[in-house]
Parts: structure tokens; C-alpha cells; sequence
């Protein structure tokens, strides 16, 4: 028997007052994981008749706006960087000469020019805010988008809705959540993180299958034996923490019994060509195993560039230690980015994944337009550039634009939680609905008055 | 005459107050906002806006429908508030209320553009401000502000020839186009302020400004009905003795939405039950009122009476309990208590004999002696010693194997002689010498410069995370910029060079070095957070003046930091949570019962082993998780146990112990538990999957015990678990070859993982399930081998389970 319970009672928009969010008998006999269940039980906010995946690459440390994909060769030396603007397959679109791949590939993507946010200028309310749509306040954790997306629709067959990759974002100085789990939706629809780079020769899912000595009919016996030792001792049935370990274990078995998703790991079964062309690096083979995930039915992969901005070169260009240098732009970070990008994008169109995968690439905020006694940049929130593309987004235009000199967006200002309403409504989620939120209080998906960015849409 | 009274007295007892209870108003421009507060049998409730409020002197003072009092002239009135049949009156007293008077910078402009917003990080209060207007964030510097004000972009910003054409005017009210949109209207207060300011001719800040010494916030605590109204009134009071009224720009916030959401202007709506603190934010100074709305639960006083109370922890939690409306659940039983003790004090789990022992013991003081031999255990030292090496954050990423162990010794051997916690604090920032002999001096091997030391040290010994005030004063906190670099000094001159040895260094106290501060661009005088300077010059270890400070007397912090996480790790969740977040805007969930803690602490020599020993002897600790009628969802205020996964070194010694087979750490002699491990380096890929910390960063969220289908799946295909259970020398190897029957190899099984015996049906249950595995025909050998299986394969599913992997 199992059974979450609201707080309570929670009115859906169905009009329905509920209890119980759901209840759940034998989920063995019913032959459904919960995920499941929740999808059945939709709030019937979903438009089902075409399912739209995304892929979502947080580059992690915060891309330079005018080093990267908002060049402004006229301005002063001192503003401009060292980088020059190269043409796009694209007319009039002009990006980083560090990305020569992804500038064949300006079709496929749409340039954000103007995203800005207005918290504190750390990376931390920049993860939350581009992943969630909103800022964390009052001790309340809003859901990652994909988490969302798993509550409402469930997974596809075997495969978790969401996944991680390669690990979740680690310290970035704040010490604040940085959005990337299902907050107060439950730890239930947490995302599947795989914890494993899949650069590594030997990378596999961590214990993804039973080890030799241990026949199937070991694991099946183990497992019904365990839900006959751990009957329900009341105690648990007020703890979330606990109700939560017989999820993940339901998710567990389901994922081992899933062919695709074990096929879909297997990452030596590409051909190296292909890995070489994505860069044999953690983000570029994470980009990879993000196409093969999408193949197999995974509806959201969320792929961590980096983990940490500290002792380690990222995207967080401040120019001293134990940060990067501007110089990384061209020698690893653009080229790392390049080549995964353009080759994610080239393939998912060539299988014919563009069409209903949408592709978004941002950082959690821009830099000063005027680099700094140490040659780097600080960070900037004030504006910035995003790219979004594939599924309903159309490719090859850019939206809004920023000043002379990359300082404040100039046209068509673009707020986190205008992206979050681009991406449901991408992903063709009611935008009406509420969630329900922490203890019980219905939380809108999004907020009154935010708009999708309705020239991404044809 | 008593039955008189008696018949006479009214059936809920109510009573009307007047907030604040006195009132002064200095100058023509002072206002009072009252608050008429009733109290209806048990709570409060706000009945300001049906009061009917009088002035006895209109020519000193009046007050309007809204209770809003206003300087008429000097002298003193009586202003009486009637409402509901009651009447409550205070006096204000009015001074210079027809003195001149102007608008002070520091004090009424300055704090107007923090609430409106100006100078916040998203505006001009960004580093780099905005459209090339700087302000500094939140106005920690009105100095700096009065320059940009007045003499950059002269006569546009402020214009004191024509007031209301400065740009901060214009702007702001919208009336020329403002990139920041609509601040105030022109018919504002806000707007007045300004304009008046300029039109005085824009005076300056000086060192003669009275200066805020602290707020008040009425009410500072009520208890409150569901769906209640409150209006908060904030009060500063001001070097010179003044005080304001300066609500209306204070900076509000909720610590728990669910309980209570506040407006801008600090009214605030009760949306649940339980408690929350309403911070509040002016100038630079933090203070919070507590409102709670008890839970819906109608609970006879009797609940409260009958529950054994063993010590002052008992009494406080039942009092704050009885406020709330919640009855606490019954004592947890024999066994669960066993095993909650084991496992809470020493990582362990009782062995299956220790276990039957226990329960068939009859002596009454039982509990309590199973506590005090606990706390003789060496895996008690072992556990306790793990625990400050996580806080100190040993290990060999940046440490070398001889430092490291050094480090972990010292630590070891300061638990396990139970020295007291300033004695501890003391031996790290009052030693120099050899890293080798003083173990405890690798500290500074690990955090070298001056910024990593003061963030490191405030952060472990007192949970203040003073980052943030590194660039400008902390938001959320009451440290300044200055304080911070006032404080990093205090480590600027710690040195550390090679000793003779390898892995051998030596600290020693520099006799210069400053750390400057970033804009002044010069060193501060040292001085420790709340604490006296030290002077720049004075020869002294600066460390000294630090040691002096974080373990003196007045620094209540400093206990309530180890208090409080000592207190966390039996009850599953810190009187302040997360437990190293000790920041003003984050209230105790029990201050008096910290508090009290606190007190006993200090005044017992600082003793860490009679803490444990107090609070695993309380009632409160030895309550049942199982939740009654009244308390399912309370997980905040101690009325059940709460339930949480075992960490994951516990996890994993504790399957050893039950399968009899130990793990085996690289470069570790065999047998060394996880808890024995000085190093959070050595290779496990259990103990990474479950969430043991890196200690790179001193944060207690830096160990999970969040559950995840990677742990999941590591328990079920991994090896770590597995290999335990088929080990050749493992329980269930031994236990065949003894010939134990099913039966009995079952019982020490529940006893061994679970600390207690079978049920009954648990029994029959589970030896059907192990008979039907069985093979009834073929080989011995096969026989034999799918016998094993069969155990095994119950053994994991017990090792497994939620009873096993949490402490209940």
C-alpha cells in the first residue's frame, strides 16, 4: 500500500478536493510506477497528441555575452574582448569566431539577445531562475522544469522522464539551491542523475545490471522478499524520507528491466567517429549520451557543463584564481562547446529529433561589458544572450538586442520566467494550471502576466 | 465574595493592550503607528482597525481613525484606545515638536531608497550600478552616496536650485522615463522626504548624525487564530535617545510561507499552522517577531500531565508544544529506544546479545545506564571523532598522510578525553609550533590565507556564513564590509613554513602583514565580529584577541553553534535549521529551550559528554516516531521522533556487523570501520552513493542522506553488499555450518539488524518463504548452495529495508 498524502486538502483545478494526491495500491499488480500513475492522473493539463522533448545545456560559470554570442567589434578595445565576430550560415546572425562549427547551424537555434535577471549577481539565483522560472525566497524550492514535466506527464515507458548529466551542480560559492531538483513536487520526481562521466574508457551507469552471480530469479525473489519484510511499520507512513526509498527502488527495478535504457547508455556502441566529433570530453560525451536518451524516450535531459566554478576552467571568467582566464574561450571551453553543439544539433536534425526536441543552451547570467584589472570579466546579470531552438521554436532569428556595448538589453526585454512559459508552452503544457506547492498551497506554473516569447513561435 | 467574582468573571477572558506601550515622538515630522492588540481567551488578535481611538490633549498630540499619532506640541497626552467594551491608554510624550527641523541623509533619505528599492542589487546598488548611476547596496555607505548624489553629473541628480527638477525625483516618480519604472508618487512621503532634503540644501551625513542602535518590532511574539491579520509597527532607537516609528520602510520577510506571508508595509496573513518568524530588515539591523497559530487539535491538559518528565528539556519542549496545540506521542519502546541510542551516540548497532540483555532486564534506571555505558564505548570516540572531522574538513585531498593524521588524532584524542568544546577552540587558535605535535595546527596547513580562515573559522565555530559580507555589507545578515575585513585581519599574520620532517610544518605568528580593506584601501584594525579592536600595531598574536573572543563568556554563539548540533544529531533536526545557518533572520524553532541549553553548557565547563548525556536522558528523546491524532504532520517541534536515513559510513558498518563481513579499505588494516576513517578520500563507492560528505567546504549539507535510485541500484547490483552477504566467513556461512535451524538463524537476524525479536507472524511468514526457496531434491551441494541462497537473499532484503536503513 502506498500513499502520499497532502498536508491538506488540496482543490485541483478539476475542481476536485483531494486528500490524497494519489493512492496507489500493489504497484507490482498494477504493473505501474508512480510516475506512471501521476501521468495517468494528469491534471489534465497536457496536450498529449504531440509529446515534445528538451534538452537543456546549463553552461555553467556564465558565458561573456560579447565573447560569445553578442559581439560588438565597434565598441572600445577595453569593452569589446579579444575575440572577433565570424558570419553564420544565417544572414545578418554573426557569432564567436570560437564557434565555426555551431555558426554552419544558425538555423537551428534562435538567438535571445536581451535575457536579464534583477537577483543577487551569484550563480546560484541564476541556476534557479533558468531552471525553475523563479527565484527561491521564504525557504520555499521551486521545481526544475523537467521535474514539471515528469509530475505531469510521466515517463515514457521504461525510461526515467528526466535525466542528470554527468552530476548534479556542486559548490558555486553561493551555498544556496541551485533549482535542479523537483523541490516541493517531491523528491519523487526528482530527476534520474547518472554520477558517471561518460568520457571515462570504462563508463557505464553505476550497477545498472545484476552482477553474474546473481540470477534473475535471485533479483525477483529479492525483491518480492523485501516487501514482505518491510510491511508498512506505521511509523513510516508520516515520512516522506521513507516513502521515498520504496520509490527509488520501484525506479530502480523498472530501470534495469527497461531494454532501451540499458541500450541507450551503452556509449561504446556509437562509433568513434561520432564520440570524436562531440569531443571526447565529459560535456561533449554527456551531449551525446543527451541524444541517445532522447532516442530511447527520456523526455528532459538537463546536461551540467561544469560542476563547480572553482580550480577549474569554466565559462566563470573573473581572469584570476581560482577562476579562468579569457583566454579559455578560445582554448577549451569554446571549442568543448562548439563541437558538442553543433554535432548534437546536426544529428537530431539528420535523425529527425529537431523537429520535437527543443535545444536551449544558457548560462546563469553575462559578464561586464568592461573587462577588469585582471583581464577577465565579472559577473552581469543585467543581460545576457540565451540560444533555444528545435521541437516548436523556430531557428534563425534573434529576439531583442542589448545596448552599444552589451550592457542592458535595448529591445524587448526577456526575464527567466518568460523562458520557463517558452519552454512549457514549448513543451505544450497548459499554462493556466497551479501546482500544487508546499504545504498544500496551489502555486501557478506560471506567474500572472509572463508571457511566452511569442516571436519564437511560428 | 470569591463565588461573587467567580459567577462574574467573563467565559473568555479578553484583554486590550496598546503597542508599543509608550510613545515618544521627537520633532514635527515623528509619527507613532499603535497597534490595538486583544487578547481573546488563548491568542491574540489585532483590533486596530475597529478601535476608536482618542487623543486626552489634541494640542500635544492626535490621533487619527487609523491609530496614527501625530506631534501637536511639546508636552505629554494619554491616547486611549476602546474596543470590544475594553479600553487600554498609553502615554506619548511629544519634544521639539515645533523645533526646525530637517530631513537627515543618513537617517530618512538614505533609508528611502533602500525601500524603494534604489540601491538594491538588481538597480544602482549593483557593482556596477546602472546606467551609470552607482549607489552602494543598501546604502551601507552613505558617505559614498552623498558624493554621487551631489557632486558627480553635478546639479542634474540633485538640483538645489530647483528641487524638483533632480533627476532623483523625476526618475523615480516616473515622471521623465525611468529605466527602474515607478517608484513613488509624487504625493508621497517619499517624494516629500526627498524634496525637503534638497530644498534644505542637500546637508550631508556627518559624524554628528545620530546613529540607530537597534529596533524593536511589536508585537515581537503572539499566538495567533487561523487566517489572522497582524499588522507589524517597527520602532529604531537612535544614539541621541530619539526614536522613530520606521515601519514603513523597513524591509519584511517570511521565514515559512506556509505559515506566513508579509506585505511591504509589514502586514502580515497567517496561512497555516505552527510558527514563523517575520524578519525585518532596516539599516543594516535584523530582528524578527514570532507568530503562530496553534494547530486545529483540541487537547486535554491531562496529555501534558502525565508525560514523564525527566529534565528542562522536557519542560520546554511540552510548553512550547502546549501552544501550539500538539500532544506529544508515547515513549518509544524497549528496543527502538536500544537502537536509536546505539546508532545516535555511537554509530553502532547493538549486537543481537547486547540487545536480549537489554530487554530483559528489569532494573527501573535501565535507559539511563544503557546511555552512560554507551558513552564509555570506544566506537562512541570513534563516532564523535568522525563528526569533528567532518567540521574541520580532514582529509588528504590537501592535506598529506602525516598531517592528516595528526590532525584526526588530536581530534580523536580530544573526544575521547571529553575535552571541553573552548578548550578544543582554544588548542587551534592559541597554539604555534610543530603541525606534527599539535595536530590540532594543520588547520592552518589547510586554510592558508586570511579571507579563508575568518570564513572558515566563523563559519564551523559559530555558523555564520560571512561570505557574502566580503563585498558589501551582508544582506541578510547584520555584518558590515567593515566588520569583515576588520575580522580577516585577525588572521593576516599567521605563518606557516616546512618543519623538519616532511608533512611536518610549523605556524607561527608573523610580526606583520595586514589584509586591506578592498575600497579603503588600508588594513582595519583587527577585531573579531562583536568584539573590542585589537590595535594595528600592537605586536601581540592577533590570534589571541580571536581565541578570547569566540570562547569568552558574553559569546553565546559559540555554544548555541555545537550546541545545536550536537542537539541535531539525536533529534534528526537542529533547534535552528539547517543546523550550521545561525544567522539572525533564521529563529530557533525553541529558542528558550536553546537557550536554556546554552546556559547549562557554558555553565558546566562546556562539557560535550554531559550535553548527549542530558539530552538522550530526556523524555523527549525517547519518544516514539509513530504519530498520534494530533501530530502527523509536525516535524519542526519534537512531538515524535523524527525519522531519517542512517548516514551512509553507519549504513555501512552496520551491514557489516549483521553479515559478519567487514569492508575492506584501501591502505587500511582489515577490519577499520567507516567511522574509524580519518579520510573522506578513501574509495567507496557505497559511501559516495550515499552521501558522504568531501569536506571541501565546511557545510553540513555537504553529506545527503537523501535517497536515490543511484543508491538503490547500488544495493541492488552493486558489490559492496552482495559480497557481504556471500562471504565465505560471513554470519550466514558460519551460522550453516553450525546448523543452526531457519528459526533461530532469523531471530538473530531481526535482533542483529532490527534490535528486536520476530513477531510471530513475522516468524511464520518468513521461514514459509525460506522453506519453499528450498530444493527439495538434487545433489547435497546443491542443496546446500541454494539453502545459502535463500538466507542471503533474506538477509538483503532485511538489510534493505526501511526498517534497517533508517533510525526510527
Amino acid at each position: 500500500m502506498f500513499r502520499l498524502d497532502a498536508d491538506r486538502p488540496v482543490e485541483f483545478c478539476d475542481g476536485l478536493r483531494r486528500r490524497d494526491f494519489l493512492h496507489a495500491g500493489s504497484l507490482a499488480t498494477l504493473g505501474l510506477s508512480l510516475t506512471d500513475w501521476f501521468g495517468l492522473r494528469a491534471l489534465g493539463a497536457t496536450d498529449g497528441s504531440r509529446d515534445v522533448n528538451c534538452i537543456l545545456l546549463m553552461l555553467i560559470g556564465g558565458p561573456s555575452q560579447l565573447d560569445t554570442f553578442d559581439m560588438k567589434p565597434n565598441a572600445p578595445v577595453e569593452i569589446r574582448g579579444p575575440y572577433k565576430p565570424i558570419k553564420t550560415n544565417v544572414p545578418g546572425i554573426e557569432i564567436s569566431e570560437n564557434f565555426p562549427r555551431t555558426a554552419k547551424h544558425a538555423d537551428k537555434f534562435s538567438l535571445i539577445r536581451s535575457v536579464y535577471h534583477t537577483a543577487a549577481a551569484v550563480h546560484d539565483t541564476g541556476h534557479q531562475m533558468m531552471q525553475t522560472g523563479r527565484l527561491f525566497q521564504g525557504g520555499i524550492e521551486h521545481p526544475h522544469m523537467g521535474c514539471v514535466l515528469t509530475k505531469l506527464k510521466g515517463p515514457k515507458g521504461d525510461v526515467p522522464a528526466h535525466v542528470l548529466l554527468p552530476r548534479p551542480i556542486g559548490n558555486t560559492g553561493g551555498n544556496m539551491p541551485h533549482g535542479q531538483t523537483a523541490g516541493y513536487l517531491g523528491k519523487a520526481f526528482d530527476p534520474f542523475v547518472l554520477n558517471a562521466d561518460p568520457s571515462d574508457p570504462n563508463f557505464k551507469v553505476p550497477d545498472l545490471l545484476p552482477p553474474d552471480y546473481l540470477t534473475a530469479l535471485r533479483v525477483d525473489r529479492r525483491r518480492n522478499w523485501r516487501e514482505m519484510v518491510d510491511k508498512s511499520v506505521s511509523e513510516f507512513e508520516t515520512s516522506q524520507d521513507a516513502r521515498l526509498l520504496d520509490s527509488t527502488f520501484h525506479q530502480a527495478y523498472t530501470l534495469m528491466s527497461s531494454q532501451k535504457a540499458r541500450e541507450a547508455f551503452q556509449l561504446h556502441h556509437e562509433p568513434e567517429p561520432v564520440r570524436e566529433k562531440y569531443g571526447l570530453n565529459r560535456f561533449g560525451q554527456s551531449c551525446l549520451l543527451a541524444r541517445r536518451l532522447i532516442e530511447a524516450g527520456v523526455r528532459f535531459v538537463t546536461v551540467n557543463m561544469f560542476e563547480t566554478v572553482f580550480d577549474e576552467i569554466t565559462w566563470d571568467i573573473h581572469g584570476s584564481k581560482p577562476f579562468s582566464p579569457i583566454s579559455c574561450y578560445r582554448d577549451l571551453v569554446g571549442p568543448m562547446f562548439d563541437m558538442a553543439y553543433a554535432s548534437l544539433l546536426e544529428e537530431l536534425a539528420e535523425r529527425g529529433l529537431l523537429s520535437n526536441t527543443m535545444v536551449m543552451a544558457t548560462g546563469e547570467f553575462g559578464r561586464t561589458p568592461k573587462i577588469n584589472p585582471a583581464g577577465g570579466r565579472d559577473h552581469w546579470p543585467q543581460c545576457w544572450t540565451m540560444l533555444m531552438g528545435g521541437g516548436p521554436i523556430k531557428g534563425g532569428t534573434v529576439v531583442g538586442s542589448s545596448d552599444d556595448i552589451a550592457a542592458a538589453p535595448k529591445e524587448r526585454p526577456v526575464t527567466p520566467a518568460q523562458v520557463a512559459a517558452t519552454v512549457y508552452r514549448g513543451l505544450g503544457i497548459d499554462l493556466q494550471i497551479e501546482l500544487p506547492g508546499a504545504q498544500g498551497r496551489p502555486v501557478p506554473l506560471v506567474d500572472r502576466g509572463v508571457e511566452p516569447i511569442r516571436e519564437l513561435f511560428s | 465574595m470569591r463565588l461573587l467574582l467567580l459567577l462574574a468573571a467573563p467565559v473568555i477572558a479578553q484583554q486590550l493592550v496598546i503597542l508599543p506601550p509608550a510613545a515618544e515622538l521627537t520633532g514635527p515630522e515623528a509619527r507613532q503607528q499603535l497597534i490595538a492588540e486583544g487578547t481573546a481567551g488563548d491568542h491574540q488578535e489585532d483590533w486596530t482597525c475597529a478601535t476608536e481611538w482618542s487623543s486626552s490633549d489634541p494640542k500635544v498630540a492626535t490621533v487619527d481613525e487609523h491609530g496614527l499619532v501625530r506631534p501637536a506640541g511639546n508636552g505629554e497626552a494619554r491616547i486611549t484606545a476602546r474596543a470590544k467594551g475594553l479600553e487600554a491608554n498609553i502615554v506619548v510624550r511629544v519634544k521639539d515638536a515645533h523645533a526646525p527641523f530637517t530631513w537627515s541623509f543618513r537617517n530618512h533619505v538614505i533609508p528611502v531608497m533602500t525601500k524603494m528599492g534604489c540601491n538594491q542589487g538588481a538597480c544602482h546598488g549593483a557593482l556596477a550600478g546602472k546606467n551609470g548611476f552607482k549607489l552602494t547596496l543598501r546604502g551601507y555607505d552613505p558617505e559614498v552616496d552623498f558624493a554621487t548624489l551631489t557632486r558627480q553629473s553635478t546639479g542634474r541628480r540633485v538640483s538645489l536650485a530647483d528641487p524638483t527638477a533632480s533627476l532623483i525625483l523625476l526618475k523615480p516618480s516616473f515622471t521623465i522615463p525611468h529605466g527602474g519604472g515607478k517608484r513613488f508618487a509624487k504625493d508621497s512621503l517619499e517624494y516629500r522626504v526627498i524634496e525637503e532634503w534638497i530644498a534644505a540644501g542637500a546637508p550631508p551625513p556627518t559624524p554628528a548624525d545620530a546613529e540607530i542602535r537597534g529596533l524593536e518590532v511589536f508585537p515581537a511574539a503572539a499566538t495567533l487564530a487561523p487566517g489572522a491579520e497582524q499588522q507589524l509597527v517597527v520602532r529604531a532607537k537612535y544614539s541621541d535617545g530619539h526614536m522613530d516609528d520606521v515601519t514603513r520602510w523597513v524591509k519584511f520577510s517570511s521565514s515559512n510561507e506556509g505559515v506566513a506571508t508579509v506585505d511591504d508595509w509589514g502586514h502580515v496573513k497567517m496561512n497555516g499552522s505552527g510558527e514563523a518568524a517575520v524578519t525585518l530588515w532596516y539599516s543594516s539591523r535584523v530582528l524578527y517577531s514570532r507568530l503562530s497559530v496553534p494547530f486545529p487539535n483540541q487537547i486535554s491538559g491531562e496529555a501534558y500531565e502525565r508525560f514523564p518528565r525527566h529534565n528542562f528539556i522536557d519542560d520546554l519542549v511540552l510548553a512550547k508544544l502546549k501552544s501550539l496545540h500538539i500532544a506529544p506521542s508515547k515513549i518509544a519502546d524497549d528496543a527502538t529506544f536500544l537502537r536509536r541510542a546505539y546508532l545516535d551516540a555511537a554509530g553502532i548497532l547493538p549486537t543481537s546479545e547486547e540487545v536480549e540483555n537489554f530487554l530483559a532486564d528489569k532494573s527501573p534506571d535501565k535507559r539511563a545506564k544503557a546511555v552512560e555505558r554507551l558513552l564509555e564505548r570506544d566506537e562512541f570516540v570513534d563516532y564523535w571523532a568522525y563528526k569533528w572531522s567532518d567540521l574541520l574538513l580532514v582529509s588528504s585531498r590537501r592535506l598529506n598522510s602525516t598531517a592528516m593524521w595528526a590532525f584526526y588524532d588530536w581530534i580523536r584524542e580530544s573526544v575521547k578525553e571529553n575535552k571541553p568544546w573552548n578548550k578544543f577552540a582554544n588548542e587551534i587558535f592559541l597554539s604555534s609550533g610543530s603541525t606534527r605535535q599539535n595536530g590540532a595546527l594543520n588547520y592552518y596547513v589547510l586554510h592558508k590565507d586570511p579571507i579563508d580562515l575568518a570564513e572558515n573559522a566563523t563559519q564551523a565555530f559559530l555558523g555564520q556564513r560571512i561570505t557574502c559580507a566580503r563585498c558589501h555589507n551582508h544582506p541578510l545578515e547584520k555584518w558590515t564590509q567593515t566588520q569583515y575585513y576588520e575580522m580577516a585581519n585577525l588572521f593576516a599574520r599567521v605563518g606557516v613554513k616546512n618543519g623538519a620532517a616532511a608533512g611536518d610544518n610549523v605556524v607561527f605568528a608573523k610580526t606583520s602583514g595586514d589584509v586591506l580593506h578592498p575600497r579603503l584601501a588600508r588594513p582595519l584594525p583587527p577585531t573579531p565580529l562583536d568584539g573590542q579592536s585589537v590595535p594595528l600595531d600592537s605586536p601581540e598574536d592577533r590570534r589571541v584577541a580571536f581565541a578570547k573572543w569566540l570562547t569568552g563568556q558574553k559569546n553565546a554563539m559559540f555554544s548555541r553553534t555545537i550546541v545545536n548540533r550536537v542537539w541535531a544529531n539525536f533529534m534528526g533536526r537542529g533547534l535552528v535549521d539547517p543546523v550550521d545557518d545561525m544567522r539572525a533572520t533564521n529563529p530557533a524553532s525553541n529558542e528558550e529551550l536553546l537557550a536554556a541549553l546554552t546556559k547549562d553548557f557554558i555553565e558546566n565547563g562546556y562539557d560535550v559528554q554531559r550535553l548527549i548525556r542530558t539530552i538522550m536522558n530526556s523524555s523527549v528523546y525517547q519518544l516514539s516516531s509513530e504519530a498520534n491524532a494530533t501530530n502527523q504532520s509536525d516535524d519542526i517541534y519534537y512531538s515524535k521522533h523524527i525519522i531519517r536515513r542512517l548516514s551512509a559510513e553507519v549504513i555501512l558498518d552496520a551491514m557489516s556487523q549483521v553479515t559478519g563481513a567487514p569492508t575492506a579499505f584501501q591502505g587500511y588494516p582489515a577490519g577499520t570501520r567507516a567511522l574509524q576513517l580519518p579520510d573522506t578520500q578513501v574509495k567507496s563507492e557505497f559511501l559516495v552513493s550515499f552521501g558522504r560528505p568531501a569536506r571541501n567546504v565546511c557545510d553540513a549539507a555537504e553529506r545527503s542522506s537523501d535517497p536515490s535510485i543511484g543508491q538503490a541500484l547500488h544495493v541492488i547490483n552493486g558489490d559492496t553488499l552482495n559480497k557481504k552477504l556471500s562471504a565465505p566467513e560471513g554470519t550466514i556461512a558460519l551460522f550453516l555450518k553450525l546448523g543452526l535451524s531457519d528459526r533461530r538463524i532469523l531471530e538473530y537476524m531481526f535482533l542483529s539488524a532490527f534490535s528486536r525479536y520476530p513477531s510471530e507472524s513475522e516468524r511464520e511468514t518468513l521461514t514459509a518463504a525460506l522453506e519453499k526457496a528450498k530444493l527439495s531434491k538434487g545433489t547435497e551441494e546443491a542443496r546446500r548452495d541454494a539453502h545459502r541462497q535463500a538466507l542471503e537473499d533474506m538477509v538483503w532484503a532485511m538489510l534493505t529495508s526501511k526498517e534497517f536503513l533508517f533510525n526510527h
